[in-house]
């Protein structure tokens, strides 16, 4: 017994299945605000894709961890692809992508949020730090520095996320207790476990009284 | 995720007018919820119109009001001395909800339209009709423990998820919106719609609506509130169920009372009937199972979510009971 | 007590710690490769069936993809001849060949994979592709089917195996004890979920010689399994693991979005790579099987117990056979005259499960460490005391005496710690405010195995010595105990050493995983640093005369020198000698396997765990408050890196315990909960301080350093401690994990 069954991949997805038919049908629809009038000729007369590449990528100013980039990106490329793929900043992680486990954590002009979750786009003209961003040189971050001491880690792929978690845990004024460091940390997993070693780390810092 | 346009709007009227363009145009606002359901392929805007810079963040009293920009994000909500003075009920609520990072991230408005987190809804491989209408109710026959008990319908079974919008509901709040009929006030109450036969709206905001913010008009409850979330995990988990009570309480009699429920139905389910059994009340253990049992009627359990029929009870009779410092 | 030093003090910073915090140690997808690109696997949407077609018109249309990859047009690997795998799976069967044919096994199998130039147009295009079938009728219900458990293949074909029936004494004596009972558990399907997403980057460098990036726990096996399938010379293929992202067990098996990146790098002539989603962890990578299980237990009414009967059926999937030690605890940890076990699999339309920490055991011992401590409930007996009463002091089934065992100081001191004498019997007896106090207990053991492998030294004209191993380091800081030792081994500070490791082009080491790494590898290390230090002595005469015609016993290796020990005022560096020999390095190449000796004992690690949980009575909620874990592990080589593995692994059985759990809807055969939205695992707010104790011991038989092993027992008997003390806090029993809020209203 069998029966034919043809569930779409993904039912949810698009109309448009060129990208051709896309650019044609979204520059009619919208009066065209962003779309230039040369993208619908180019898919009109089947231009090479390489165009429609080109049309496709709005310009975007972001400083890096200190250094200003200006650069050409699809919108729908979020900071964690952006930063990873192509700006060769692997430090931040991908652990779901979304919203879920906290490893992507960036801080955008100086408050943590979740770099898979946000179009790069959408930041545009801010300031981006990362974990490499964090250390002066050989100086590492205090609280790099604690996480070594207290083995907040193990296969330290939650930890370049904890490390800008913490930081701002500290800045936000949530470290003022296990407890209450417990709960603010709460968006960063670790499946490894290291969660006590990390809470020790961060209170030390905190303790430490140093500015973060 | 397709390819989309990509427009920054800098003003509300500008955001408006884009979105009147286009009807495949989507506003995005933290995006934390958003940017998921596009990964996933479950929606697919060709062009989000970016309205996280209009100046729609300010947190302000006006006469017997707050009044909270669509923007303000959920954490400075809730960092806000005023709003921790006067509705610490909605603080409550925002930091049970998310993790710190989206709380960063994430906008009144956009929490407020987050979409379910139902299984069936989140897998396009399977069937849904919130997200595509007529494929059926996974959830109905399926894994419902996260369902709802509530005003759900033979097309949905699927509930709201926010915690934020389970406060402002009790809190009597208002939403202000600006479309294409113009600057309309939406009690929040009627902001969420039950499934029924159209699962695929979640909201009675028209296509093409802004949300401006929403205003709480001022109480007296500040003393005694109390936001309980019960979930599988200590923090950074959706609710099973979470209960949102306020009380004016004066000698130990209940003056004024109100309730929701998060976690159970389609929309925020207000408890109207158990808050006006509980006025004129004595604060008591007694009084809160009674309305408690009086808040269940109605509700119906499915094959994995019957717990929740003991469970709501239960975690209002502690809510109450913590909002009245009884414990 | 000496041997219980609470783990503080200034145990050494992990050698790659540094890299981890600054974000510079690169997991596998993190290599740029020049002309990179993007593989996005797509995955089946039914159970079972065949594919009837996959359109990719749309997806070859999009802007930026290089190819569509399905069984319709994937070249053929070569060593998959008709039929037969040659790669040896760490599993009995034939595991699952990307694209090998129309076949769909289990829901979530890779049906094709998308390559385009950069991620987000791979990830659109693989969207775009469709797929029809032809359906047919999946079982994925383990309950539905259960009756259809099969004996496991790797018992009929030698009867002898440790997971054939057992009896000893009578299996059903337990049936006649004055005091009995019997109980069912229920352990779902499990996910690793290493926080790091599979991944990997495959290019071809020349036709015949591939290099892979591959998020794997041995490269050396990795590379074995790639040089069968695509039959080309070992030393061909290269595996690169220099950092991994948890694992936990994922990694101890090849999977095919490995091979069907491969076949995507050979096919596009470029490097591709692929990073699995989150959900396609769930459906492609292993688990935790779904395990049923049974206990019969009997004791006389002082406590003494007279019969154990354990059952087990683990789930597997239609085409491989994987099996694990889910009954081994019950067969030595207790002196029961009658013991008996029963292991079967059950094949259903799902995918292959794979050991996942403290694999079987752990799911074993939560069924036998919970039905003792309901055995203590129905004699009245404090569970510290019966477990004492019945502990083993040789193993009795093998009839051997224990290399080592501590467990009883372990337990002694861990009772103390958690301040068990607050404990009530009578559930329910504490109370801290509101909420219901309870304390549990369960013990854990855990195999002190130990294989073979190879390291390489090179000592250095500067002083430095470099290492070499094959071997992966998923978590543990495997390189830096291998530094330790080292250090200790070759009279050399630690920070003259570096270890480099997770390269197949090292020497050989097995898979990282069973708990084995350090007793295999820290051998080889030691033996390594003996040859090296032969090799020394050899050259010594050459500086000193006096060294000539001396043993190794004689002379002493410290500080980077060699000194003779009745007169240590002659002494020479060991780089004097490389400059003496005109040598720019010394380079000694050593192995090393377990010893004939080992075999006259039976070797175990011990742990065990005590918990306080507070319960809400009318929430439900359950909130772990306190754990005291205790090791018998042998020599611990870092206090601190080794407190950590303890702690983790009780943040695994707290996630055990109270939330993991992969549920399946049967209808689709298709997982519900399938992201770390919906398939909970601890967080912060978790997990309370873990207090570790280490006896710290050595166990020479196993090992030259003393080490028994420890990632396992750091989760074995972490979940019943948890589900003992929510019992104890209010009397209700739960047989089946996780322990949700809504077992407990
Ligand atoms: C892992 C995870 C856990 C979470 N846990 C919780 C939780 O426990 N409790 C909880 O309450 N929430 C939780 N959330 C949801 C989170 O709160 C929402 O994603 C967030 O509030 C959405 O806000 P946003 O600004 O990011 O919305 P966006 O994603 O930007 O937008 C959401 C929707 O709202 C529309 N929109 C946004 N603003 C406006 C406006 N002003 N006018 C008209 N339309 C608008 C958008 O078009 C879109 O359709 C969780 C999310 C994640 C990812
Ligand atoms: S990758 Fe962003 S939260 Fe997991
Ligand atoms: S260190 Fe491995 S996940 Fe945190």
């Amino acid at each position: 017994m069998s029966k034919i069954n043809s569930r779409d991949q993904q039912s949810g997805e698009s109309k448009s299945d060129s990208r051709r038919d896309f650019l044609k049908q979204s520059a009619v629809l919208t009066g065209a605000v962003l779309t230039p009038s040369i993208a619908l000729k180019a898919a009109e007369a089947q231009w090479d894709e390489k165009l429609a590449e080109a049309l496709e990528k709005i310009p975007l100013k972001l400083e890096v961890n200190g250094v200003s980039k200006s650069l050409m990106v699809e919108p729908r490329v979020t900071l964690l692809d952006l930063l990873r793929e192509q700006l060769n900043l692997t430090g931040t992680k991908k652990g779901c992508d979304y919203g879920q486990c906290g490893a992507c954590t960036v801080h955008v002009n100086g408050t943590r949020v979740l770099s898979c979750l946000t179009l790069a786009v959408m930041q545009d003209g801010r300031k981006v730090t990362t974990i490499e961003g964090l250390a002066e040189g050989d100086q590492l971050h205090p609280m790099q520095e604690a996480f070594l001491k207290h083995d907040g880690f193990q296969c330290g792929y939650c930890t370049p996320g904890q490390i800008m978690s913490a930081i701002a845990c500290i800045r936000e004024g949530h470290a003022d207790s296990e407890e209450e460091i417990r709960e603010y940390m709460s968006g960063n997993i670790c499946r490894c476990g290291a969660y006590p070693n990390i809470v020790n780390a961060i209170v030390e810092v905190k303790k430490g009284g140093k500015k973060v | 995720m397709i390819q989309f346009q990509y427009t920054r709007a800098t003003a509300a009227k500008a955001a408006l007018d884009a979105i009147s363009r286009d009807k495949t145009a989507m506003f995005i606002a933290g995006g934390t919820n958003l940017v998921d359901l596009m990964k996933r392929g479950i929606v697919s805007p060709e062009r989000l119109i970016d309205i996280s810079r209009l100046p729609l963040t300010d947190i302000t009293t006006e006469g017997k009001s707050l009044k909270i920009g669509s923007l303000a994000l959920n954490s400075t909500v809730a960092e806000n001395k005023t709003v921790q003075q006067k509705q610490p009920l909605l603080v409550q609520a925002l930091n049970a909800g998310a993790s710190a990072q989206i709380r960063n991230m994430a906008t009144v408005g956009g929490n407020m339209l987050q979409r379910t987190r139902c299984h069936y809804f989140y897998d396009t491989a399977l069937p849904c009709n919130k997200r595509e209408p007529g494929s059926g109710c996974g959830a109905l026959e399926g894994f419902n423990r996260m369902h709802a008990i509530f005003g759900f319908s033979e097309k949905c079974i699927a509930v709201h998820p926010s915690d934020m919008s389970v406060a402002l509901v009790a809190l009597d709040a208002t939403v202000v919106v600006d479309g294409p009929k113009g600057q309309r006030r939406i009690p929040f109450i009627d902001f969420h719609r039950l499934p029924g036969d159209r699962p695929e709206i979640d909201t009675n905001l028209l296509p093409g609506e802004l949300i401006l913010g929403v205003e709480i008009p001022d109480n007296r409850f500040a003393k005694n509130v109390h936001y309980l979330k019960v979930r599988d995990r200590a923090s950074y988990a959706f609710a099973l169920v979470s209960v949102a009570a306020a009380l004016q309480i004066e000698k130990k009699v209940i003056r004024d009372a109100r309730l929701a429920l998060g976690g159970v139905a389609h929309k925020p389910w207000r408890l109207s009937e158990a808050e006006r059994a509980l006025v004129g009340k004595p604060v008591s253990e007694s009084t809160f199972r009674e309305v408690a049992q009086l808040a269940m009627k109605g509700a119906k359990g499915f094959k994995y979510n019957e717990y929740k029929l003991k469970l709501t009870p239960n975690a209002i009779i502690q809510a109450l009971k913590v909002a009245s410092k009884l414990v | 007590m000496k041997f219980f030093d609470k783990v503080i003090g200034d145990p050494m910073n992990r050698v790659d710690g540094k890299l981890k915090v600054t974000g510079a140690a690169r997991y596998s997808a993190e290599y740029q490769l020049p002309n990179l690109s993007y593989g996005v696997v797509v995955s089946s949407t039914i159970a079972k069936g065949r594919i009837r077609s996959i359109d990719s018109r749309a997806a070859l249309r999009a802007p930026g993809v290089i190819a569509v990859i399905s069984h319709e047009n994937a070249i053929k690997v070569p060593g998959w001849a008709d039929n037969e795998h040659p790669t040896e799976p760490p599993t009995g069967g034939r595991p699952l060949r990307a694209f090998y044919n129309n076949r769909v096994y289990s829901n979530g199998q890779p049906i094709a994979i998308v390559v385009a130039d950069t991620y987000e147009r791979a990830r659109h295009a693989a969207m775009l592709v469709k797929a029809e079938y032809e359906e047919e009728k999946h079982e994925t219900n383990f309950e539905k089917n259960k009756g259809k458990a099969v004996v496991p293949a790797v018992v009929k074909k030698n009867p002898k195996s440790g997971l054939a029936d057992y009896e000893r004494g009578k299996a059903d004596a337990y049936k006649t004890a004055s005091v009995r009972l019997e109980a069912e558990y229920v352990h779902p399907s499990e996910v690793h979920n290493p926080m790091e997403l599979q991944a990997i980057t495959a290019y071809w460098e020349a036709d015949d010689k591939l290099i892979v990036y591959d998020k794997v726990q041995g490269t050396k096996p990795t590379q074995q399994a790639f040089a069968n399938e695509w039959k080309i010379p070992v030393q061909n293929v290269r595996v690169i693991s220099e950092f991994v992202g948890g694992a936990f067990g994922n990694g101890l098996h090849n999977w095919p979005h490995e091979t069907a990146a491969i076949i995507a790098a050979k096919m596009v002539k470029r490097p591709v790579k692929v990073m699995l989603t989150r959900e396609q962890m769930f459906f492609m990578v292993g688990y935790r099987p779904y395990t049923w299980q049974k206990i019969g237990i009997g004791a006389d009414k002082d406590g003494r117990l007279t019969g154990i009967y354990h059952e087990a059926i683990g789930q597997t999937s239609s085409y491989e056979e994987f099996t694990e030690s889910t009954l081994q605890q019950s067969k030595m940890m207790y002196t029961s005259p009658n013991i008996g076990t029963k292991y079967r699999l059950l094949p259903l339309d799902v995918s292959t499960p794979i050991w996942m920490r403290g694999p079987g055991e752990a799911t074993g011992a939560f069924a036998l460490e919970s039905a003792i401590d309901e055995l203590a409930f129905a004699l009245n007996i404090d569970p510290v005391q019966l477990r004492l009463m019945n502990h083993t002091d040789t193993d009795p089934e093998k009839n051997l005496p224990w290399s080592t065992k501590y467990l009883k100081e372990c337990i002694q001191v861990g009772a103390e710690k958690i301040g068990w004498s607050k404990r009530s019997l009578k559930p329910g007896g504490v109370r801290s405010g509101e909420w219901l106090v309870g304390y549990g207990m369960g013990v854990g053991t855990f195999g002190a195995h130990r294989g073979a492998a190879a390291v390489r030294a090179k000592l250095l004209a500067n002083g430095s010595v470099v290492f070499q191993s094959a071997v992966t380091d998923i978590g543990p800081g495997t390189g830096t105990a291998m530094v330790q030792i080292a250090s200790e081994h070759l009279g050399i500070s630690p920070e003259k050493i570096t270890f480099q490791l997770g390269n197949s082009d090292f020497p050989q080491a097995p898979n990282q995983g069973g708990s084995a790494t350090v007793a295999t590898v820290g051998s080889a290390v030691v033996a390594t640093c003996q040859a090296m230090k032969e090799r020394l002595l050899e050259m010594a005469p050459s500086a000193d005369k006096r060294f000539a015609n001396l043993k190794l016993e004689d002379v002493t290796f410290d500080k980077a020198h060699l000194s003779i020990t009745r007169s240590p005022s002659v002494k020479v560096a060991y780089t004097e000698l490389l400059k003496k020999q005109n040598l720019t390095e010394l380079d000694v190449l050593q192995d090393s396997k377990p010893s004939q000796e080992a075999s006259k004992y039976s070797r175990y690690s011990f742990s065990v765990h005590f918990a306080e949980v507070h319960v809400h009575p009318m929430t439900g909620q359950v909130r772990v408050k306190k754990v005291v874990s205790c090791a018998d592990a042998g020599t611990i080589v870092n206090k601190k890196t080794a407190a950590n593995q303890m702690i983790g692994g009780v943040t695994g059985g707290i996630g055990m315990a109270l939330q993991e759990d992969a549920v399946m809807d049967h209808r689709f055969g298709r997982y519900v909960t399938k992201d770390l939205a919906d398939y909970h695992v601890p967080v912060h707010a978790d997990v309370p301080p873990v207090e570790v104790y280490f006896v710290d011991k050595p166990d020479y038989i196993v090992d030259p350093m003393g080490t028994k092993g420890l990632g396992e027992i750091a989760i074995i008997g972490v979940a019943p401690a948890i589900t003992n003390a929510i019992f104890n806090a209010t009397g209700k029993r739960i047989r089946e994990l996780p322990v949700t809020p809504d077992k407990l209203i």
